[in-house]
């Protein structure tokens, strides 16, 4: 079962891995997370861990600190087997995750927080203040926070700080192994810096970090190794100093990937600007800066970037969900503004929304029902369902979608991924919208149901529909898009055209390697 | 499981839905099992006037209850109906014995009273919790609170009395041994059902119980919809009033207290989920039954109104513990 594992038998030499992983494989149901993933870690390295979204890092992480177990494959920490049960046992074995999203209470205080896992007690079993306080100021002080009162509630705390504070919490047990997971998405340029300088101190106390970041300039600031991961994969562990950048990005798209995929059909002749967005910048954007683009009838624009940097954001904008600090859109070169789905879907507009479970679907209700759900005026004459005319449209919309399913009344639920999604589609297609905002539009669905996605979405740009595709699996944006417009913290780092469509190009221009692509847009 | 096969779909509309249909028929089981149980062992349970008499004790709590059924379904819960109800009552009793009209103005001039002030204080539950999208726990908690105190402040503390003989008949007509008043209630019930099951509108609270936000990335303005339930609650409320008024011909502000509670446990015990979104009137109907029959029969068995508490305290945990595992295998 194991595959090439990168290091050699573990008993002769423990000291150079400290922690190996061999032939790791892990599923999901029907989805494969972990398809032998193997790699070593040594005593007191920095390694970084890359990977395009979804490629397996963070299943590794939880499998680490023990929120799930694996299927095949072994790991052994110090020439001994490692397989926690749960988190709090990995805890006491060494191995400490800071995780990506927050895990503080925010209205507790920073101490409180500090100790949240164990906290001290006097003899008679109560809460021992004064030595929480101490600890949590012992911990602070470790990584530089000298300024910070541990009293203060963690609300009071902005984002960079909290991060720290998470940081001090992982560093106050006896780490062995510390786990970094993107720890510098939310931090600016100077306290990244400290975050580093924390980072190399930790290092220099023997403990192994490893960092996993969507930023290759980090990787390549302060990792001894790289480990590169592809569709739950590992592809290559690189000494940092034998390797570049573009090397790495190479490994993580896969030569033969990018070459295959490329879409072959002739182009289509895009209509009118059915859309144009000028220095739209949402709420959640942090620059002033926006992103301008124009969206053509009978035209599929794909957006790609990596998972934060404000694709979705964008689509919500545009639909009028999130609020729009600043910018322009034009609709059919009207100035327009949607105070809320209902203006943007009576101008036409359609939102298959990233997540079906909990904004797209009502999961508990009839097939029928979700699909007339955004179409009620047709399914009903003076607020009276038409339950026959529901019905009859439900099953026309299902047939042309091939729809799988056994009755119009049973739940969503009961339906595959690919299905459901469907059904999302079928929902928004009742309408005969003119544009149409996709949010991931295969996300969990199979090969097959994917296709056939592709097919539809394809059909529905001949009719002229202009399509806006938010996707993380660039494979699909090569087969769809006309153009791809590729995001990094929120602006167009470049646009694509179908000549220059591939994997590698579309990653320099998410990574920021601006310079390296072909035109540059904005 | 997840198997989907290419049969022609042939079907009846959702509502209809097996699973829906049994969920009810496993309430109705219940309350059979009650009816027969006491009618076995107690000699006045299955007697007519016994009949009138369990009918006329639920109807109050029905009809609250079918108010509250909207609200639960939307994910809400509404605590100020016992409060509301005594306040409408009150505006209602004041508006009756104003002198100067005859007995069916009088009586005309109530119910319009009644009713305004249940929808005032329900829109007002609406609006608060939904444009701030605040606990309706929280909101219809303070609105207990105003609506009670309003009542005792409107009638001085005072009981009002002496309304017109034709309200007082109203109160106590019968047909065929089935007080009016029920029938008023049965007919809420059916109107409800209608709204919930054929209109646009029920559908869309159906939906927001389920999933509030697809509801309104659907283009639809889930809070006029809130504010609606939270409304329908209130005119129930004002309803409820009325026909406490014409049973016992007074108004008094202190009426109604711990209605809410009751209100809820029939929702509940009819199967409509508290986390909103699945559940039916009929069910609620059902609910109210439960609780009535219980009540009624286990004082026939000899045990204090003590014990009917608990037992119907148990009976509610019953319900939802039941409901967990429903719902667990609807999941499935």
């Amino acid at each position: 079962m194991a595959a090439a594992s990168h290091s050699a038998a573990p008993a002769p030499e423990q000291s150079a891995a400290f922690l190996s992983v061999e032939g790791l494989k892990k599923h999901f149901g029907g989805v494969r997370a972990l398809d032998g993933v193997s790699f070593s870690l040594e005593k007191g390295e920095i390694h970084a861990l890359v990977g395009e979204n979804g490629a397996g890092k963070s299943t590794l992480i939880k499998i680490l600190s023990g929120v799930f177990p694996f299927d095949a494959g072994r790991i052994l920490l110090a020439g001994e087997s490692y397989q926690p049960a749960n988190p709090h046992e990995a805890k006491e074995i060494g191995v400490q995750v800071v995780h990506q999203e927050f895990n503080l209470l925010d209205h507790l205080s920073i101490a409180e927080n500090i100790s949240i896992e164990k906290m001290p007690r006097t003899r008679f079993g109560l809460l021992d203040k004064q030595e929480m306080n101490r600890r949590a100021r012992e911990a602070l002080d470790a990584i530089g926070l000298t300024d910070i009162d541990v009293k203060a509630p963690v609300s009071s705390l902005g984002i960079a700080h909290r991060q720290l504070v998470e940081i001090s919490r992982a560093l106050q047990f006896k780490s062995r192994i510390l786990i970094l997971d993107e720890p510098t998405a939310t931090l600016t340029e100077r306290e990244t810096k400290r975050l580093f300088d924390i980072v190399a101190s930790i290092k220099a106390d023997g403990v192994t970090v490893v960092f996993v970041s969507h930023h290759l300039e980090e990787v390549f600031a302060i990792c001894d190794r790289v480990t590169v991961f592809r569709n739950g994969k590992t592809i290559a562990t690189d000494q940092i100093v034998d390797t570049t950048p573009e090397g790495v990005v190479q490994k993580m798209v896969g030569r033969d990937l990018a070459a295959s995929s490329r879409n072959e059909e002739a182009p289509r002749s895009p209509g009118n600007i059915a859309l144009r967005v000028e220095s739209l910048c949402t709420a959640a954007n942090p620059k002033d800066r926006g992103v301008s683009f124009d969206l053509r009838y009978g035209e599929i624009v794909g957006i790609a970037g990596l998972v934060g940097s404000g694709r979705t954001e964008i689509l919500r904008g545009l639909f009028g969900v999130d609020p729009i600090r600043s910018g322009q859109i034009f609709q059919d070169t009207r100035d327009v503004r949607f105070s809320g789905p209902r203006d943007a879907i009576a101008a036409g507009i359609g939102f298959v929304t990233e997540d079906r479970k909990d904004e797209g679907l009502i999961l508990d209700m009839p097939i029928a029902a979700n699909i007339s759900l955004a179409n009620m005026q047709a399914i009903s004459r003076s607020g009276l369902l038409q339950f026959s005319a529901e019905n009859r449209r439900s099953r026309e919309r299902g047939s042309k979608l091939k729809l799988k399913y056994g009755k119009l009344s049973d739940p969503v639920a009961s339906l595959s991924g690919g299905n459901q999604q469907k059904v999302v589609l079928a929902k928004w297609l009742a309408r005969n919208p003119k544009v149409l905002l996709l949010d991931e539009p295969t996300r969990g669905v199979d090969v097959g149901a994917k296709a056939e996605i592709y097919t539809i979405l394809k059909e529905l740009a001949r009719q002229g529909v202009a399509l806006l595709v938010v996707s993380s699996e660039m494979p699909e944006l090569i087969t769809l898009a006309d153009r791809i417009l590729v995001l990094a913290e929120h602006e167009i780092q470049g646009e694509l055209q179908r000549p220059e469509f591939s994997e590698e190009n579309i990653l320099k221009l998410a990574y920021g390697q601006t310079a390296m692509a072909g035109e540059q847009n904005q | 499981m997840t198997t989907q096969t290419m049969t022609e779909p042939v079907q009846k509309t959702s509502r209809f839905s097996v699973r829906s249909v049994l969920q009810n028929a496993g309430i109705g089981l219940a309350l059979l099992a009650l009816i027969l149980f006491f009618s076995v062992f107690t000699e006045h349970f299955l007697t007519p006037n016994n009949i009138t008499n369990i009918l006329t004790q639920i109807t109050i709590n029905l009809v609250l209850a079918v108010g509250m059924t909207f609200v639960i379904l939307i994910g809400g819960i509404d605590l100020s109906v016992g409060s509301v109800m005594a306040f409408a009552a009150v505006v209602a009793g004041k508006a009756i014995t104003l002198p100067g009209f005859g007995p069916a103005e009088a009586i005309a001039l109530a119910i319009v009273a009644a009713t305004l002030t249940g929808v005032a204080c329900g829109m007002f539950n609406g609006v608060v919790s939904a444009y701030w999208s605040l606990p309706s726990f929280i909101i219809t908690l303070g609105m207990l609170n105003i609506a009670r105190g309003a009542a005792l402040h409107v009638s001085d503390a005072q009981t009002i009395y002496s309304f017109p003989y034709a309200f007082e008949e109203f109160g106590s007509a019968m047909v065929y041994g089935i007080p009016v008043v029920f029938l008023v209630a049965l007919f809420l019930v059916f109107v409800a059902w209608f709204v919930l099951n054929f209109t646009v509108f029920g559908r869309l609270l159906y939906g927001i119980g389920n999933n509030e936000e697809a509801v309104r990335l659907a283009g639809h303005s889930v809070f006029w919809y809130k504010v609606a339930a939270f409304t329908i609650c209130g005119l129930t409320a004002g309803i409820a009033a009325i026909v406490y008024m014409a049973r016992l011909n007074i108004s008094s502000p202190i009426a109604g207290i711990g209605f809410e509670l009751n209100a809820i446990a029939a929702v509940i015990i009819g199967g409509t989920s508290l986390a909103g979104g699945r559940g039916s009137v009929i069910g609620t109907l059902l609910g109210a039954f439960i609780i009535g029959v219980l009540a009624n029969g286990l004082i026939l068995i000899g045990l204090s109104d003590f014990m009917r508490q608990m037992i119907t305290g148990i009976v509610i945990i019953i319900a939802v513990v039941l409901d967990y595992y429903r719902a667990k295998y609807a999941a499935k």
